[in-house]
């Protein structure tokens, strides 16, 4: 599958003109509560243009965060702007925004192409356009081969890129995936991985949200970490992960024999522990992790040591949510 | 640092997204720096093990476990326990909250009579006594009067307890937690069934039990009194016993076939009134009374007359096929329960 | 209009109908709607066996005015001998003793000898003067006027139907006209008639209507907010309240095609096997549309009502179940008491004026033939007891004037259907209002 990268312009707005200047989401103190619990509390976020990742552990308020941009959730408190206006009780930026909810839960019934045509009407399509526009968008998720099978007997992520299908009917200005990679095996995950990124080249604004780090960093840099319903960081997620190269780590290195790497590698200034878990694996423990990553491949080919690979089992979401939550590293 | 990202590892030499199409978004350099990968970055394989040519195969062991396992009895036990304790407390089987409201209201409405036993006994007004306290005609109506007893309280009572008590479980998939059990599925099906008939007894059976034992301490009545009466309220108690295993039977029925929860309480209620008002259509406009042998109401009724000894009402036929006609209902909603049950599927619908 | 294709009707037009079809063919796929139709047809079917042989069914003829026994024993019968002005109880008092001498009359001429003449009721205050004396007992020559006009209406031979202030009906005949009605032919006409009334009202109007909507509205829009699939409908530039709009025209798209064919078999069963010379009855026609209209009226509150009910609370099924049970406590005291002031606050009390309006309007006559079927009841002037004729009990059961006081029948009809249309609107309106400030998990 590669996207086709010359799309024929956007869909019209001609009833509509936001204010150009205003940023295509926007919360401001935004809050959600239900009972005692707080889904979302006081979250302040302007996103325009290129992908973003939302970053959370389960229930740390993704979800509701895209409910309430999608005008699905009224916000306990706090202002939130789509496109410069209220989403709450108003369809009208809708016409500019795809959602792909979460969940598995599709009209399993339908055809794929049945499902985004006829849903496609609701964006003002008449019969015809919307078959071609299903046609279009179900090209552009590569699953054009398979538009006349009922949706109950596609795999999860055939149904991922169905519903991503659905959303990008009319050529939404916005996109917004609610854990668009879960469930998936490999191969889809890259397809979906894939059409998110050309969306982003295409110019849209993209936001996607997932609980798994590696994920997100393998389709956009920008990221937004969400925790217990607090934004907890917002940026590039270089700039995060230089910020935690100066505390303690742990990095495994696979190769064939460990203790003649471990005599190069602890030459490394920034190495102060080296363990032997298994024959064939070396865990070296650092607390620069930038310079030892520097120093590392020189020291390998130096050697001559034959490494079969460098794992960091540290580096996921749960250990820069503890850095960040200033538990410190691991 | 990404000239480095080449000479690091194979990781980089076998990952076949470096081509010019895709966009820069650092992930090679995490690749390498932080071996951030799972597996799929593309569909070629990395092997990190070479040695690894003719595969191997795991031997695992299962330990048994032997502790001993409490009987069968106990087991049931349990799931009787979270239905039925449900209704009041919290941490046993959530049943909804209207569920819990209406089973109080029907209560205290089901207790109407006793309230009012209680007023005549107090103002002493024989009258009154005759008209709410305990006879024959005013047991049978405890339990079977049609207005507003098997109108408004007790199918729907029913109705809002079957509900989702099979069909929720298909839904949601919790089927399979019963089932990863040593649970037999005839054990689920029957302690479902005692359980919503339990909930539903302490409705009908329980009030009438209070109606009776409220006259006999009001009135001041001897032994000869209760002597006299016993065998009504024994009639009465059974009717109601047959009452709420028919309620029960079709309501378990239809929520085994569906998998939404309106549904089965819908089509009890449906059947309870919808035949009661066909069998009455048509008794009235042709005089055939056959009519009212499809309702199960009216079953109940006729039955429940020839126990307590009332006026019959249905005077075209006897009781007896009434009483057949609630067996094959009973039989016809048992067998669709158990069949579903049995060939249930264990999975999320 | 070069740009036709872009209007904002075109689109809301688009979206009406992507909504609808999507609705119809969701339905579809459900088994539960098979099942739920399947069981109204059956139920209808049965009603319609029941009627067929109602209608097959030979009934007794009964001597209700007592006047085929030969009281003297001259083997002349009561009637001929009255007819001709001689003694009933003397046996020396007979036709045969004439010149020329008229043979008696076999006794079965003296059954069912006066046929109905039935073809108006009063309405307002007017009275009628309606009736033909068959047998001529009354016709007689050699009574006098004021033997003839026994009511003193200055008709003779008639029977003076008239309301009174209460809205009582009043049925004053003179003597012997048509006091020996033929009972079957009364009965048939009266079940056929009740059959009409009592499966279109109970049948088509209760049952079918309330249950299928209870069936099949309550989960239109919970289900999906269940479920999670209406996220994909309302993340479109579509307001909520079409959406609840659509999605009830779209279950209506399913129920009425549903209903005008029920009605139409029912129609065309009791068409044809209904009583009378002709093949087929098709003044009754107005009185099946009627009760089509009323059914359909009543399934688009219902199925509003319940879909409100159903966006409003997620048991929403537990207010609509008690719900359905008032409406049945409703249609039953309607066939009673038609004006009672409480059938104002139901759906089922409009919906079935407009099949009593219509009632009205097809069958003029329905008054008088409901109170003849009375009036031979009781002890007629030579001491015979007589019971009413079958047939008029269930008659008069289901048929009920429209409750809206003495207006014309188009005018009560026209209320109904406007109320029963100010009720669907408030609902869309309240349905819509509740939707769209509902927060969808």
């Amino acid at each position: 599958m590669m996207p086709d990268i010359h799309q024929e312009g956007r869909a019209e707005t001609t009833e509509w003109q936001p204010e150009q200047k205003a940023p295509v989401i926007l919360l401001e103190n935004v809050s959600k509560t239900y009972g005692k619990i707080h889904a979302l509390s006081g979250v302040t976020l302007a996103l325009s243009g290129g992908v973003t990742g939302i970053l959370g552990l389960n229930g740390a308020g993704k979800s509701t965060l895209f409910k309430i941009l999608m005008g699905k959730l009224k916000p306990s408190s706090g202002q939130v702007r789509l496109f410069g206006t209220n989403p709450w009780k108003n369809p009208a930026p809708y016409s500019r925004v795809g959602f792909v909810p979460e969940g598995e839960k599709m009209h399993d019934w339908m055809t794929a192409h049945d499902f985004i045509s006829t849903f496609a009407r609701l964006n003002g399509l008449t019969r015809d356009e919307a078959k071609v526009e299903a046609d279009r968008v179900l090209d552009f998720v590569g699953l054009l081969d398979v538009a006349h099978k009922q949706i109950g007997r596609f795999s999860k992520g055939m149904r991922q890129r169905t519903k991503i299908a659905h959303a990008l009917v009319s050529d939404p200005e916005l996109i917004i995936l609610d854990e668009p990679l879960q469930g998936c095996d490999p191969l889809a995950r890259t397809t979906i991985m894939n059409v998110i990124r050309e969306l982003g080249r295409m110019g849209r604004t993209v936001i996607v949200s997932s609980h798994i780090l590696t994920e997100i960093e393998r389709i956009t840099e920008q990221i937004v970490i969400l925790h217990h319903g607090r934004l907890l960081a917002l940026g590039n997620l270089h700039a995060i992960r230089e910020k935690m190269d100066n505390i303690p780590h742990r990095i495994d290195i696979g190769c064939e024999s460990p203790k003649e790497l471990a005599k190069s590698v602890i030459d490394i200034g920034s190495v102060h522990g080296i363990s032997f878990q298994d024959p064939q694996k070396l865990t070296v423990q650092t607390h620069n992790l930038g310079d030892f990553h520097s120093h590392l491949p020189a020291t390998i080919i130096d050697g001559g040591h034959k490494v079969n690979s460098i794992d960091n089992p540290d580096d996921d979401l749960a250990s820069i949510l503890s850095y960040l939550t200033g538990g410190g590293g691991p | 640092m990404s000239e480095q990202l080449d000479s690091t590892s194979q990781t980089t030499a076998n990952d076949l997204s470096y081509s010019e199409n895709v966009p820069v978004t650092g992930q090679g350099r995490m690749d390498a720096a932080w071996g951030s990968k799972d597996g799929d970055e593309s569909t070629t394989a990395q092997v990190t093990s070479n040695n690894a040519s003719v595969g191997y195969v795991f031997e695992q062991i299962y330990k048994p476990w032997n502790g001993p396992l409490n009987p069968r009895w106990m087991r049931n036990w349990a799931i009787l326990r979270h239905h039925v304790l449900g209704i009041f407390r919290k941490g046993h089987r959530p049943w909804s909250l209207p569920t819990k409201l209406f089973i109080v209201i029907v209560f205290i409405a089901s207790l109407g009579d006793v309230g009012l036993t209680l007023l005549s006994a107090l103002i002493g007004s024989p009258e009154l006594h005759t008209m709410w306290g305990v006879n024959r005609d005013n047991l049978y109506g405890h339990v079977l009067g049609f207005f507003p007893r098997n109108m408004l309280y007790y199918p729907i009572l029913a109705a809002l307890l079957v509900g989702g008590v099979i069909s929720e479980d298909r839904y949601h998939g919790t089927s399979a937690l019963y089932f990863s059990r040593p649970i037999s599925r005839f054990d689920y099906v029957m302690m479902k069934y005692i359980s919503v008939a339990m909930i539903q007894a302490f409705v009908v059976l329980l009030t009438l039990m209070i109606y009776y034992f409220v006259e006999i301490i009001v009135m001041g009545r001897g032994w000869a009194w209760i002597i006299d009466t016993f065998p009504l309220f024994l009639a009465a108690f059974v009717g109601g016993i047959i009452l709420i295993v028919t309620y029960t039977s079709i309501g378990l029925g239809l929520s085994s076939v569906s998998k939404g929860k309106f549904f089965p309480g819908i089509g009890l209620v449906a059947i309870v009134l919808g035949t009661k008002t066909l069998a009455v259509l048509v008794s009235n406009l042709f005089e055939r009374d056959v009519m009212y042998l499809l309702s199960p109401y009216d079953c109940l009724a006729h039955v429940g007359q020839a126990l307590v000894g009332t006026q019959t009402t249905y005077d075209q036929y006897s009781w007896t096929w009434s009483l057949a006609s609630l067996v094959l209902m009973n039989a016809f909603f048992l067998y669709i329960l158990s069949s579903r049950v049995a060939s249930m599927e264990v999975t999320r619908e | 209009m070069a740009d036709k294709t872009n209007t904002i009707f075109r689109a809301l037009d688009r979206k009406a109908s992507a909504i609808t079809e999507f609705t119809m063919r969701q339905y579809r796929t459900k088994i539960s709607t098979w099942v739920v139709l399947i069981t109204g047809l059956v139920i209808i079917s049965l009603l319609m066996m029941f009627y067929v042989d109602a209608m097959q069914r030979d009934f007794e003829s009964v001597d209700n005015d007592g006047d085929s026994v030969d009281s003297d024993g001259d083997s002349y019968p009561d009637g001929q001998e009255r007819l001709y002005g001689t003694n009933p109880f003397s046996a020396l008092s007979n036709p045969g003793f004439f010149d020329p001498p008229i043979p008696p009359d076999d006794p079965s001429v003296w059954i069912d000898e006066d046929d109905f003449d039935w073809n108006e009721s009063p309405t307002g205050t007017r009275s009628v003067s309606v009736g033909y004396d068959d047998d001529g007992d009354c016709r007689t020559d050699d009574r006098t006027s004021s033997q003839k006009d026994t009511n003193d209406n200055g008709v003779e031979c008639d029977i003076e139907l008239s309301l009174t202030l209460t809205g009582e009906f009043r049925y004053d005949a003179d003597s012997f006209v048509d006091e020996d009605p033929d009972d079957e032919a009364y009965a048939k006409e009266a079940l056929h008639r009740a059959s009409i009334l009592g499966i279109g009202k109970l049948g088509f109007v209760f049952i079918i209507s309330i249950f299928i909507p209870l069936f099949m509205a309550t989960g239109l829009i919970r289900d999906e907010m269940n479920s999670g699939t209406m996220h994909y409908m309302l993340t479109k530039p579509i307001a909520r309240t079409e959406v609840f709009f659509y999605r009830v025209i779209g279950y209506l798209g399913i129920v009425w095609p549903y209903l005008i064919i029920l009605t139409l078999i029912s129609a065309i069963v009791t068409g044809f096997a209904g009583p009378g010379d002709s093949l087929f009855r098709f003044s009754e026609f107005g009185i099946w549309l009627a009760i089509l209209f009323a059914a359909m009226m009543a399934t688009l509150v219902y199925g509003m009502l319940f879909c409100f009910l159903g966006v409003m609370w997620r048991y929403g099924i537990i207010l609509a179940i008690p719900f359905a049970a008032w409406e049945l406590g409703m249609a039953l005291l309607s066939m009673g008491v038609p004006d009672a002031p409480i059938l104002r606050f139901s759906v089922i009390g409009w919906a079935l004026i407009i099949v009593d309006s219509a009632s009205m309007i097809v069958w003029p006559d329905m008054a008088l033939l409901i109170y003849s079927g009375f009036s031979v009841e009781g002890t007629d002037a030579l001491g015979f007891e007589s019971e009413e004729l079958i047939g008029s009990e269930p008659l008069q059961y289901f048929y009920a004037n429209p409750g809206l006081g003495n207006i014309s029948p188009f005018l009560s009809m026209i209320i109904a259907t406007v109320v029963l249309l100010i009720q669907a609107t408030a609902l869309l309106f309240l349905g819509g209002a509740i939707f769209k400030g509902k927060e969808i998990e």
